[in-house]
């Protein structure tokens, strides 16, 4: 054989193993070989999400000794594109972060029930079920609702939340006139969107569910009514109109989330409408204002309420291939979730309230003082106020999950002020969305 | 040919056969097929539903709008990096002193991830902290202050992103070419007195003709394709920035519906590979002329 001969035969080997590395299945969570449970979490940069996971890490490790625990850090992004892929390429893990995506991922058979003594061994609420069944280890009690600077809003006088929209507004009129940015407000990224749905929740959901009467969502999807129509809707955009109008800073379309934190944590802002997880920030980032967190107004009478999601089925599920051994240790996961101490870590770290009754530990906790006064104050806030579920109520209550809220906002903003068109455009975006569904 | 050189030829392009066969050329047949389906990207079972993906198509207000942006973006990418890429390599040809270095501040953009790029775009044209427009009022012209971002001016921001990122390598196709020309060409035009903007009509523009087809297909398909520069400058695109493949991504991977994304994908494709004949055709006639 000439040597030219041995080459080609040797390239061609490195070629085949490579391809045969390449093909493998390593990721095949059903197989019982491999000792590691590999965990979704979306980590990002969140510090605070970090240290819960390797205290959860630890804890499940130092249970089932001879067993791993893996990440797998989705970042920022809720998992929708990297599920699809991994759907795809049938490698899902086998602890999965389901979030809003609990629905999806049911539907698709990726996810399995869960017993019903994992919840009473806890003390964990149940969520209102999907097709009769259980599939999530649930988490905390998570809200939306405003996050305030206390010295700002008190110059003007106020102390407590607004009671109505049209207060609201004439307050932050009151803290543009002391030369405050009355409002933090970016439409770059996501949070473009949040005035916006959460004011939709607020006015045109029932705050809890009502027995027999079908949420807006099933009224839209029965094609009973429609953004363009419902008198609520054109109120909430009309507001979003003269809010933009009036409030957002000129080169809002440039600002994201990062440039909100800074604006916000920086004490260069008053108002902040955001999640609760913003409480999770204040210890990471060394934030000394001091914040208050109130809940959302009303713009058709109601009480101001917080969006508490609680009965969705949302946070770990467990993959529907999984059997055995495998299964044992994927809840035995799920299990290390609820270790006091590291519940503890992902309470703070998410701002979130305690649900699981039965952990013997109480709310977020911190030991940087602005932190904890501000958890204090979103405990005293939470019982003063109601709840309200928005469109949570259910999995089928959700909107269909690929709706572009931001982009009426990010219209607005372009110099599109007609409420017809706007709401024209969440049509649409809906209609798209379920095409999908 | 010997056995020995055809085994050689099968084992030494099985490979990249098989990989392109495999990557490329199969799933865009498959994609043909998902076209023609309401396939969601990863269920199973696609239901053939005729030709009703691309008759939503013709009416989609939104995948018109993102036509439109495209080809705008699409003509002055094309114009920068052919036309503006070949002057720039023709200057850069002429610089003496240290061109090693000058080159190569051109193309070092070129070699960051475009990650690190959008977000120093994002930085640079952020209305209130932005570096452009701290410079601005920092100069006494806070008037000249712009929102970027904003809808009247996204198309030049994007522009320049791109410019900034990818003109270095367009530049250096140029430049490599010129390193071809001859030197006793640029003798006898000397000896005959030419100047500069001579030397470029009568030596290096024919010279450049196949760069010049080159770098035009390539810059074409470059701004047709223009994906990741807007995910990275905005994160939640407006519809104002939307190009025809941030939309398809948005309806199939976004919006679940590969089928239909399949479906503009083909629509676009062709009209692809007309332009691209069309336009090699000409530059060919063009190289032939010359």
């Amino acid at each position: 054989m000439h040597r030219s001969t041995y080459g080609i035969v040797a390239i061609a080997g490195l070629f085949a193993a490579l391809l045969a590395c390449g093909c493998g299945r390593g990721g095949d969570a059903s197989s019982d070989q491999d000792k590691t449970i590999r965990v979704v979490r979306n980590i990002g940069g969140r510090e605070g999400f970090r240290i819960h996971f390797n205290a959860w890490k630890k804890a499940f490790e130092g249970k089932n000794p001879g067993w791993k625990m893996e990440l797998v850090d989705l970042g920022d992004n809720d998992g929708a594109a990297t599920y699809k892929q991994r759907i795809a390429a049938d490698e899902m893990p086998e602890v999965i972060m389901t979030w809003a995506l609990t629905k999806f991922l049911v539907d698709n058979d990726v996810v399995q029930p869960i017993p019903d003594s994992f919840y009473e061994k806890y003390g964990i609420p149940k969520g209102t079920p999907y097709k009769g069944k259980q599939y999530c280890s649930q988490g905390g009690l998570q809200f939306q609702g405003m996050a305030v600077n206390r010295k700002m809003w008190a110059s003007i006088g106020v102390t407590t939340p607004p009671k109505t929209w049209d207060e609201f507004v004439g307050d932050l009129r009151k803290l543009k006139a002391k030369g405050y940015v009355p409002l933090v407000y970016g439409a770059r990224d996501w949070t473009g969107f949040m005035p916006l749905t959460m004011e939709l929740q607020v006015n045109m959901y029932d705050y809890a569910p009502i027995p027999g009467r079908p949420s807006w969502t099933a009224q839209r999807n029965s094609g009973k009514t429609k953004f363009a129509t419902d008198p609520i809707a054109q109120l909430v955009m009309k507001n979003m109109v003269a809010l933009m109008d009036e409030f957002a800073e000129k080169g809002a379309l440039s600002d994201g989330y990062p440039e909100e934190q800074r604006m916000f944590y920086g004490g260069k802002g008053a108002t902040w409408i955001m999640g609760c997880w913003i409480a999770g920030d204040i210890e990471a980032q060394k934030i000394t204002e001091d914040i208050d967190y109130w809940p959302l107004p009303s713009m058709v009478g109601r009480l101001p309420a917080f969006l508490e999601y609680k009965n969705m089925q949302s946070g770990w599920a467990i993959n529907s291939k999984l059997k055995g051994e495998k299964l044992d240790k994927a809840m035995a996961v799920l299990d290390a979730f609820y270790d006091p101490q590291v519940h503890q870590l992902y309470l703070n770290g998410e701002g979130m309230f305690k649900l699981a009754t039965k952990v013997p530990i109480d709310g977020p906790m911190s030991t940087w003082p602005p932190a904890q006064t501000l958890f204090d104050r979103m405990g005293t806030e939470l019982k003063q106020w109601q709840g309200a579920a928005g469109w949570q109520l259910a999995l089928d209550d959700m909107p269909p999950d690929s709706v572009a809220w931001e982009r009426p906002m990010q219209e607005i903003l372009s110099g599109n002020k007609d409420v017809g068109k706007l709401l024209q455009i969440l049509d649409e975006e809906w209609d798209r969305g379920r095409k999908g569904q | 040919m010997r056995h020995g050189n055809r085994l050689a030829a099968i084992v030494l392009a099985g490979p990249a056969i098989l990989l392109y066969g495999g990557f490329l050329v199969l799933p865009a047949l498959l994609g043909f097929g998902y076209s023609f389906t309401n396939w969601n990207g990863w269920g199973k079972s696609p239901q053939f539903t005729g030709l009703a993906n691309f008759k939503e198509l013709f009416s989609d207000d939104l995948f018109y709008s993102s036509l439109r942006f495209t080809l705008t973006e699409t003509v002055l990418t094309f114009l920068t990096f052919t036309f503006g890429a070949m002057v720039l390599a023709v200057l850069l040809d002429r610089v003496k002193l240290m061109k090693g270095l000058i080159r190569s501040l051109f193309f070092y953009p070129y070699v960051l991830s475009l990650l690190v790029g959008g977000l120093l775009f994002q930085w640079l044209s952020n209305y209130r902290d932005g570096a452009v427009n701290t410079v601005l009022r920092g100069i006494g012209l806070p008037t000249w202050a712009k929102e970027w971002m904003g809808p009247n001016w996204a198309t030049w921001l994007l522009l320049a992103f791109v410019t900034w990122s990818a003109l270095g390598f367009f530049t250096t196709l140029y430049l490599a070419n010129l390193q071809t020309i001859p030197e006793d060409m640029y003798e006898a035009s000397e000896l005959e007195g030419a100047g500069p903007v001579s030397v470029f009509r009568h030596i290096q523009f024919p010279m450049l003709v196949p760069t010049i087809t080159t770098n035009s297909v390539m810059s074409l398909i470059f701004g047709i394709n223009l994906f990741g520069q807007i995910i990275v400058l905005w994160d939640k695109p407006r519809v104002d920035t939307y190009t025809v493949a941030y939309y398809i991504y948005r309806v199939g991977i976004e919006g679940n519906r590969q089928g239909y994304a399949t479906a503009i994908s083909l629509v676009v494709f062709i009209a692809l590979a007309a332009i691209a004949i069309l336009q090699v055709r000409l530059l060919r006639t063009r190289q032939v002329q010359q």
